[in-house]
């Protein structure tokens, strides 16, 4: 203790603990007891009195439940023939992560709706076909949408823990006698079983946490987010009680879920076996051509909203209505001569945001894995929190803390970029500890024992190691914060509007040929670094997960 | 200039890893730490290296003391088990690293690097990456880039492990003649005997943090004090034995077989009881009892050839078992269920207090 208590780190660790108190627990703490604290009837019994907010919670957690069953039924089967099996057009399945992450949601809600919407293209087809749609609006819309969305993670999670399988296993059981198919099953599900659990309950949280698909789309049925950030809107900083309250409910179910999660994975002993992945057995003939159907089908679905964002950007319009057929470049126009204030906006955020998290991503996750002391898992936990928290809940937060008051960040510029770093800096944080994980700590010592001093031997042995996957982990990073919406709608100010909210603004006044625009350049700003990456540098983004 | 430690003790949490450790070596030596996983070994160099604080007692290079000193200011150099050279810099980057710590720049630099890769026979390798070597090429840059900052005190954990058994004899000579060649007080941490006994001049064994017997690698390996010493340096058939009159150097030990000569190695003790150290390699076996030595009557139980040797357990009889080692021509001569006999030279069986 004495003799960790002169080294710089830890000086270090008491300055990140400290800036994550003040960033991520004092809101927090706010929300938490906004809700029973504070002048008239407390948040709760409001809750209580009023059906709309009881009937927002039961329809979140309605949707959420649909959305993962869904998710997960298409995910699991889609990540098993992949990593088992080849067939034509699979190299298309690669690009899901990809799509996941490049669009953001608020563009994915609005080209479903350029699709299916009352004026949509398929719904304006099928209706002279004499086919009836039932409204996109609603539970048709929410749950179809959210679930051609949220499979893609139970994809990722799942073909990972497929192809780490150590087919051995099941070779072992067929060794003693069950037979191939049944093998697999008994041996193969029980050690996916905590990935696929992972990811639906990941689907699960970020369905509760959803804000763009489920403003855009819901419509009448009241929501938890959509609720809340009505409550928002409508009260301002003014009054905070009833935001807080509907920011706990959200808290509280997803700490209910992380808890489950872990119950689970607990009682059940599973363990990741690592070994030998099994090479993909070729698909032919019939079965082929029906595998490589559907799944191209699920990819061009999933791929929909990059079309049609294109063609509505190109796409001449009077008010809300698009003129299909009919090309123009004045939408464009618009995005960077007349209006280009969104576009500085954004660049100039989420860059700064984005510099700031990799920085502290990088000091901090070098403190928790390299320099542990007694503060630094406290550091950990507290940094991953963010993680549990929907955007909604933290802008909340965020206005609830520093609006007026002795920090007063709202109406800034600042409080848009800290919205941001919060939000975003646990996915840096688990980057770059993974990657230290793989760095010897004897390169340091290496340093050290050739006469460099300790910091001076982080930045001059370790950091240079640890660039390649800073610089990929800066690309996620800005990909994520760039298409930020639901935290940065709460907390920004006129004239600061960034691209997602000026899409989302369009849309919510029907003008979805500038929406489109907009979103088309927020893709090619997303877009455009993971490229560069990629051909100038060499980095594969998405390797690095 | 020799290294001094005098009752060290280091601790990790509330555990004593090492208590109370004094141990002197002297200036220019190849000092071996030698002993299994987990014996404080590393622990121990780690501390010397200045990575691990001292919990109590004092380290002293040369006669000052380092024991507060961090490890940057102790003029060490460090050759690691994984290598740890810096997989974004070249060869000669590597090299230069240290030297630039120390402010050096320019062609004295350049010359310095040069001449110690070509010491380690890669003048030619200066321009690639690490990745681009093997794994004893990685080696070499390991030592040039710890050698060329002319440490006061070479530390090496290891340094050997990750190589294959061939390219392992060939650096254990390279690391012998520079360092012989620099003259530099070098402490070489091990597992593996045969590494210590080729390179060392003098041997540490360690056992739970302390150090068992120290000795040149003769005196480790021909007279261990301990039955520890005895079965972790070489192989030794370790028999449980009463001992009566000691004399002139010999005692009669009986391990149930009726009394046989032995050297008396007790260090003055004087106890009924021992142990009677035997290794494979000094028991003579054949056919007909031998002259001039103490012969037992005994039963092949069991036969490993090892190609320049075969290995054969016999019965004693009576649950006693000893393992034989034959080297001459047709070593393989005797079969499984052959009654032999088994001869005992007084000089090179060993009894030491159990």
């Amino acid at each position: 203790m004495m003799t960790q208590i002169r080294t710089p780190w830890f000086w270090l660790t008491v300055l990140s603990l400290a800036l994550l108190g003040l960033f991520v627990l004092y809101p927090l703490a706010n929300i938490l007891t906004a809700s029973v604290i504070g002048d008239g009837p407390n948040g709760w019994s409001r809750l209580m009195d009023n059906p709309k907010y009881l009937q927002a919670i039961w329809n979140t957690l309605i949707l959420a439940t649909a959305v993962t069953g869904i998710a997960t039924l298409i995910g699991v089967p889609l990540a098993y023939v992949t990593a088992r099996h080849s067939f034509p057009g699979k190299g298309l399945i690669a690009l899901l992560p990809l799509i996941t992450l490049v669009i953001p949601e608020v563009i994915a809600a609005q080209t479903w709706l350029m699709m299916l919407g009352n004026n949509g293209l398929i719904t304006r087809a099928l209706r002279e076909i004499g086919l009836r749609l039932p409204s996109f609006y609603g539970w048709f819309g929410l749950i179809t949408s959210m679930s051609f969305i949220y499979y893609t993670y139970v994809y990722i999670g799942v073909v990972s823990a497929i192809a780490r399988f150590d087919v051995q296993l099941e070779e072992a059981a067929q060794s003693l006698g069950t037979a191939p198919g049944i093998s697999r099953i008994k041996v193969m599900l029980p050690v996916i079983m905590p990935a696929v659990l992972a990811s639906a309950l990941l689907v699960f949280t970020m369905t509760v946490g959803n804000f763009a698909i489920s403003m855009i789309l819901s419509h009448r049925l009241p929501l938890l987010s959509v609720v809340t950030y009505q409550a928002a809107v409508a009260e301002g900083a003014a009054d905070i009680t009833m935001q807080s309250t509907l920011a706990s409910v959200s808290v509280l179910i997803v700490m209910v879920v992380l808890f489950l999660n872990r119950w689970i994975v607990r009682r059940g002993k599973y363990e990741i076996v690592q070994g030998r992945g099994a090479k993909p057995q070729p698909l032919r003939g019939i079965k082929g051509a029906g595998v490589a159907l559907l799944a191209g089908l699920v990819v061009l679905i999933s791929l929909l909203p990059l079309i049609s964002i294109i063609l509505g950007a190109f796409t001449a319009s009077r008010g809300p209505v698009m003129q299909w057929g009919n090309w123009t470049l004045a939408n464009l126009e618009r995005v960077f001569v007349t209006a280009p204030q969104p576009l500085i906006n954004s660049l100039t955020y989420a860059g700064i945001a984005t510099l700031i998290s990799i920085g502290f991503s990088a000091v901090v996750s070098y403190l928790v894995v390299k320099k542990p002391n007694v503060l630094t898992p406290f550091v950990d936990y507290v940094s991953a929190i963010p993680l549990a928290l929907s955007g909604t809940v933290l802008g909340v937060g965020l206005l609830a803390s520093f609006h007026g008051g002795w920090l007063p960040l709202s109406g800034t510029a600042a409080i848009i970029v800290l919205a941001y770093v919060i939000r975003r800096m646990p996915f840096g944080m688990r980057n770059g500890q993974a990657t230290l994980h793989n760095i010897p700590n004897s390169l340091e010592e290496a340093s050290i024992s050739l006469g460099v001093p300790p910091v001076a031997s982080f930045f001059k042995a370790v950091l240079p190691v640890m660039l390649p996957a800073i610089i990929s982990a800066g690309i996620l990073t800005w990909t994520t914060t760039v298409a930020e919406l639901s935290a940065s709608i709460l907390v920004y100010s006129g004239g600061r509007e960034t691209l997602p909210i000026q899409v989302f603004r369009l849309i919510d006044s029907g003008l979805m040929a500038y929406a489109s625009a907009y979103g088309l350049v927020l893709v090619a700003v997303i877009l455009i670094p993971i490229i560069v990456a990629a051909r100038v540098f060499r980095i594969d983004v998405f390797a690095v997960k | 200039m020799g290294i001094r430690i005098d009752d060290l003790t280091v601790t990790y949490g509330k555990e004593n890893v090492i208590s109370g450790l004094s141990l002197d070596i002297p200036g220019g030596c190849f000092f071996t730490l030698l002993g299994p996983s987990g014996c404080g070994k590393t622990t121990l160099l780690r501390t010397i290296a200045g990575f691990v604080p001292a919990a109590g007692g004092s380290l002293r290079f040369n006669g000052t003391d380092v024991t507060r000193l961090p490890p940057h200011k102790r003029a060490i150099g460090m050759v690691f088990q994984d290598y740890a050279l810096f997989p974004d810099k070249t060869v000669n980057q590597n090299v230069a690293y240290g030297l630039h710590a120390r402010g050096e720049r320019g062609a004295d630099v350049a010359r310095k690097i040069a001449e110690a890769l070509e010491r380690v026979g890669l003048g030619h390798l200066g321009n690639r990456h690490p990745a681009a070597l093997s794994g004893g090429q990685r080696q070499r840059v390991a030592l040039a880039r710890a050698l060329v900052i002319k440490p006061a005190v070479l530390l090496m954990d290891e340094p050997l492990s990750n190589l294959d058994a061939k390219l392992r004899i060939q650096i254990r000579e390279t690391i012998t003649e520079l360092q012989r060649e620099a003259n530099i007080t070098t402490v070489f941490v091990t597992h593996d005997q045969e590494e210590a006994l080729s390179m060392s001049d003098l041997i540490g064994v360690m056992n739970r943090g302390a150090i068992e017997q120290l000795g040149t690698p003769q005196q480790i390996y021909a007279t261990p004090r301990t039955g520890y010493v005895a079965d972790f340096v070489g192989s030794a058939n370790r028999l449980p034995a009463r001992l009566r009159g000691a004399a002139s150097g010999l005692v009669e030990a009986d391990f149930g077989r009726g009394p046989i000569m032995a050297t008396d190695a007790r260090d003055g003790a004087q106890t009924d009881e021992g142990l009677v150290i035997l290794r494979p390699e000094s028991l003579h076996l054949s056919a007909a009892p031998q002259e001039g030595l103490q012969n037992l009557a005994a039963t092949v139980r069991s036969r490993q050839y090892l190609g320049s040797k075969t290995s054969y357990r016999l019965d004693l009889g009576k649950g006693l078992e000893v393992v034989a080692e034959l080297h001459g021509p047709s070593h393989d001569g005797f079969l499984p269920g052959a009654a032999v006999n088994l001869g005992i030279n007084a000089a090179e069986a060993r009894v030491i207090a159990a």
